[in-house]
């Protein structure tokens, strides 16, 4: 096993002597913040067409309801209204909208841009309004008339299991189980049968939302006589945007183009088509004019998607010296009232043994609808929820045991030694030291001293814990074959154009939006390096269909690990190409000619050299070229990575927490981290602080709760939903290893989601072991003083519950998607 | 300039400064001032977030003080001095609080970039130099989902320790255009 604490070893093959200009592994400022710090990025609400109108949308109420009658005379005579959409209209005008992420094993629900018989959440579309302002509109949404007639609803993700709740689709499905699915591997009952200990529980999960600070919107504007649909939208996958619109609407998908310029962040919320960008572009197509729809908060708490929930009865068997003889995670995730653009997190159940080395284990999810907003995507996906499960019976194996948590979770880590090393449900680990970053951890908080302390209290009565929480990050997809057999609808690859241009410069096309992950920066860094330019001389286009090569879009941490690839392989023809021009040029053997900055030159005599714009400028108008050139210095270079890389780390947190109250603080976090190969060290440092303070929202403070008697989302609004500002995270420490991945190019891993991983476990540990006295253990998400406080009192809720018993046997479709 | 069509809006007159210059303009009666600045003057550097005062996207200066403009109307701007991020850069040259932005990586998406800008911007109006806990205080009104904050309060505290003077003596943008502009 190779570490590398410096970037800019050879992982990527390249001899030293290549390595004119290196720009990969440094803080590049990025390209991104100037016209950002201005006031002159371009989001959705900022494209503004002459003629625009604005559409406003009437939503369902209830959690569940039949639409019994629809009529919206009175609105569309409202002065200044244009036009409007109803459930009948899109029946006929519109297929069904579809799903990127298809869970295995699940029938297509009928689900329409407007709701049609009945809507199963709160916040459901039912009529659309468009108007020549946004004030008109909503003025028009007061005067429709929709009598409803509400139907028995069901908002508990374990209620909407029981044979007696109330079914949502029961068209499709006679029970609110959408799609289940198991695997694993090995023997793990019988494992369970000889255990000395046997530890489980039930944890639960909190809802909770991306929130990204840009809310969704869309512009849309049809030109009739050209065929031409043009769609402004903040969306992380325009392609993938262009693709879903062009089905539902049923146009070719050449008529349609999606751009998404800059996007005010994503998290995996802006993933696939939504009910709102089809009417959008519905109601643009019937009026000839563009229309706006820029979604506001309260509708964003209502109609963009949630994540996370879920319940996870897991189970730990061990021997008595700690050794980890099987796990299971048997699971319900609630998808709300639809599948949503994305589908269900899977991830839950591909890493549920987490880094620890376990041969006999498996894992059942139950994807289960309810009368909820759709549950999509939100970084991390699958992965904080069974941390905080895993992470937690490690602590409690620990204490059975009278084991040091360290040393346990020590004991059973892969080790570099067993890589690569499959899980037993079959994703291979590729690579790492993951020992080494826990006991860094551990270093960093001195947790021997704290052992050695013992828990006495502070003279303010506060107790003093110290908690830990190790993980793995699945990043990037395995291969498109893969996917193909799990039923997704976008591929593993990358693509990009390169094209040179007259000035000198190299013009990068990307159908990658740019949401904050720093793709411009970083993929302008790959191009200067490989190609041996300056970084000055490239510029990144991204996000508009029309301009780049049919590519997937950004997200699963995966823009860097994929585009890497291919952008290395197009600048690389496009430097070959450079070259053979230069060299004919100069009369010098091609090896001998290199790219330098602005120049081309010989690499033995520097003053025979060309200005790269001249040698583009040949290319370009074809004249001077060698003759057996074609001219034109473009290239279009796809990847598709072998399989996924999988990240990794331990965090570790110091709490102090009031026995009395359960008030507590975090006194210290440290995270250790490895992403592999580091491209720009500021980028991969501000993912991993922004993912932390996601993470800390989620096991802390944010939790979205709907009123089991009304069915209503009771905290649907900015003032209500805390997301953390700066007065309200803990310091954070970093430190990181950097091994690089063999999997990819250059060796890198995401590093996008890793921080929303370990706080909620590490926290939860940390106070766990500081009331150990008391006899606590927290269980669900988030932790709140409140919760603590019952914990002490005993007053834990849990009990009653249905019991998730494991089918695994009978379930058909055996196998978990990537 | 776009309007509002719909004739039944009642409109009120208001006169105001933005960004040096002096707008006069037609505004509907409900009307928010970051709509009138989006819409009407085109300075879409004001992002809005949530409409109730609680993310901070929509946070520009109004006499001196971080405002947050979709909780006032715009026809209250009458006789006031409004500035907005797009007033920040020297020409092509970003200003000292944008560099500092930039140098220590305190955005990701930027959306929320032009809300901690006027925020600080804001506190050096006032005379004021907070030290780092207290900048995580006063720019709580302002959220972002991307960076996690510390690299914010980093910036700030740079600004803050490489201008001591300027920061704290720059004074609001005067008005150097004085020929009333429709809006
Ligand atoms: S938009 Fe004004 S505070 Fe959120
Ligand atoms: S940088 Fe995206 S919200 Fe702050």
């Amino acid at each position: 096993m190779t570490t590398l604490e410096d970037p800019a070893t050879e992982a990527d093959g390249r001899t030293a002597g290549d390595r004119r200009n290196r720009v990969i592994g440094t803080s590049q400022l990025r390209k991104e913040d100037d016209r950002l710090l201005r006031g002159d990025g371009r989001f959705t609400d900022d494209v503004d067409p002459a003629r625009v109108l604005y559409m406003a949308v009437a939503r369902c109420p209830y959690p569940h309801a039949r639409i019994v009658r629809v009529d919206a005379s009175a609105a569309a005579a409202l002065d200044g209204v244009e036009h409007v959409l109803t459930p009948a209209d899109i029946r006929r005008d519109t297929e069904p909208l579809t799903v990127l992420r298809p869970v295995p094993g699940a029938p297509q629900l009928p689900y329409y841009a407007l709701a049609q018989d009945v809507a199963t959440h709160e916040g459901q579309p039912v009529v659309s309004v468009v108007a020549s302002s946004r004030h008109v509109a909503e003025d028009a949404l007061e005067l429709l008339d929709i009598t409803y007639e509400p139907l028995p609803h069901v908002v508990d993700v374990l209620a909407a299991l029981e044979p007696d709740a109330p079914v949502l689709h029961p068209s499709v499905l006679d029970s609110n189980l959408l799609a289940a699915n198991s695997d694993g591997s090995g023997d793990p009952d019988a494992r369970f049968a000889e255990a000395d200990v046997v530890v489980e529980g039930r944890f639960r999960i909190n809802r909770v939302t991306a929130l990204p600070m840009e809310t969704r919107g869309v512009v849309a504007e049809w030109r009739p006589g050209a065929r031409e649909l043009t769609v402004h939208c903040s969306s992380q996958v325009p392609h993938l945007i262009r693709k879903q619109l062009a089905e539902t609407l049923r146009l070719h998908e050449s008529d349609v183009r999606a751009v998404a310029s800059d996007v005010g962040g994503g998290f995996g919320l802006k993933l696939g088509v939504f009910p709102e960008d089809v009417l959008a572009c519905l109601h643009a197509i019937a009026l000839r004019r563009p229309v706006k729809w820029s979604e506001d908060r309260a509708e964003h708490f209502r109609s963009s998607t949630h994540a996370r929930e879920s319940v996870h009865d897991y189970r730990i068997a061990a021997d008595s010296t700690g050794r980890i003889l099987a796990m299971t995670n048997v699971y319900a995730t609630d998808i709300g009232g639809w599948n949503s653009p994305f589908g269900s997190a899977q991830l839950s159940s591909v890493v549920f043994n987490g880094p620890y080395k376990i041969s006999d284990g498996y894992t059942e999810r139950r994807v289960t609808l309810t009368n909820k907003t759709p549950v999509g995507a939100y970084r991390g996906y699958g992965q904080p929820e069974v941390n905080f499960a895993y992470e937690r019976l490690m602590d409690q194996l620990a204490r059975r045991l009278d084991l040091d948590p360290v040393e346990l979770r020590a004991r059973n880590m892969v080790t570099p030694r067993d890589m690569p090393w499959k899980n037993p449900v079959g994703a291979v680990y590729d690579s790492g030291d993951y020992e080494r970053c826990l006991r860094m951890a551990a270093d960093a908080v001195d947790w021997a001293g704290h052992r050695a302390a013992g828990r006495t209290p502070r003279a303010d009565g506060r107790l003093v814990g110290i908690g830990f929480a190790s993980f793995v990050e699945r990043t990037g997809y395995a291969s498109s074959r893969f996917l193909a057999k799990r039923g997704s609808v976008f591929g593993a690859h990358e693509s990009v154009t390169l094209r040179a241009n007259r000035s000198g410069g190299i013009d990068v096309y990307t159908g990658v939006s740019t949401m904050g992950q720093s793709s411009e920066t970083a993929f302008a860094q790959v191009v200067a390096d490989v190609f041996g330019t300056d970084y000055d001389a490239v510029r990144v286009h991204a996000g508009d269909t029309g301009a780049s090569p049919l590519n997937t879009g950004a997200f699963a941490s995966r823009t860097m690990i994929a585009a890497a690839g291919a952008l290395r392989s197009a600048a690389e023809q496009l430097a070959a190409k450079t070259r053979r021009i230069a060299a004919w040029q100069l009369e010098a053997p091609v090896d001998e000619v290199e790219v330098a900055g602005s120049v081309v030159r010989v690499r033995t005599d520097h003053s025979r050299a060309l200005p790269l714009a001249a040698v583009y400028t040949t290319a370009i108008t074809g004249q001077g070229m060698p003759p057996e050139e074609e001219p034109g210095l473009e290239a279009t270079a796809h990847f598709e990575p072998s399989d996924a890389a999988y990240s990794f780390g331990t965090a570790a947190a110091q709490v102090a927490v009031d026995p009395l109250t359960g008030e507590f603080d975090i006194e210290r976090f440290v995270l250790v981290h490895d992403g592999g190969t580091v491209v720009n060290p500021t980028i991969v440092e501000g993912q991993v602080r922004g993912g932390l303070a996601q993470g800390f929202g989620a096991a802390l403070t944010e939790e979205l709760r709907y009123d089991p008697e009304t069915g209503q989302l009771v905290n649907g609004s900015m003032v209500d939903y805390f997301v953390p500002t700066a007065a309200d995270l803990p310091r954070v420490e970093l430190l990181h290893t950097a091994v690089p991945s063999p999997v990819t190019p250059f060796g890198v891993r995401g590093v996008g989601e890793a921080g929303t991983i370990p706080p909620g476990a590490a926290v939860a540990n940390a106070v766990c072991d500081a009331l150990a006295d008391h006899g606590v253990e927290l269980s669900a998400l988030p932790i709140t003083p409140e919760a603590i406080w019952s914990a002490l009192a005993g007053r834990s809720s849990g009990g009653g519950d249905p019991e998730l018993t494991p089918t695994a046997k009978d379930l058909p479709d055996g196998g978990v998607e990537y | 300039m776009t309007s509002v069509e719909n004739p039944s809006e009642v409109l009120v007159e208001t006169v105001t400064t933005v960004n040096g210059r002096v707008v006069t303009a037609s505004v509907p009666a409900r009307l928010h001032v970051a709509d009138f600045l989006r819409q009407h003057l085109g300075l879409t550097g004001t992002h809005l977030g949530c409409e109730q005062g609680a993310c901070g996207m929509c946070t520009v200066i109004v006499d001196g003080e971080a405002v947050k403009s979709c909780l006032m109307l715009a026809c209250q701007l009458d006789g006031r001095n409004v500035q907005t991020v797009e007033s920040l850069a020297e020409g092509d040259e970003l200003n000292a609080l944008q560099q500092a932005f930039k140098e220590e990586h305190a955005l990701q998406c930027g959306f929320c970039s032009p809300g901690f800008l006027m925020t600080a911007t804001a506190l050096a109006h006032q005379g004021r130099r907070p030290g780092r806990d207290e900048i995580r205080e006063e720019i709580a009104g302002v959220l972002c989902r991307c960076t996690g904050y510390d690299n914010v309060v980093t910036a700030i505290e740079r600004w803050f320790a490489e201008n001591p003077q300027g920061a704290s003596e720059d004074p609001l943008p005067a008005v150097t255009d004085p020929t009333a502009t429709q809006g």
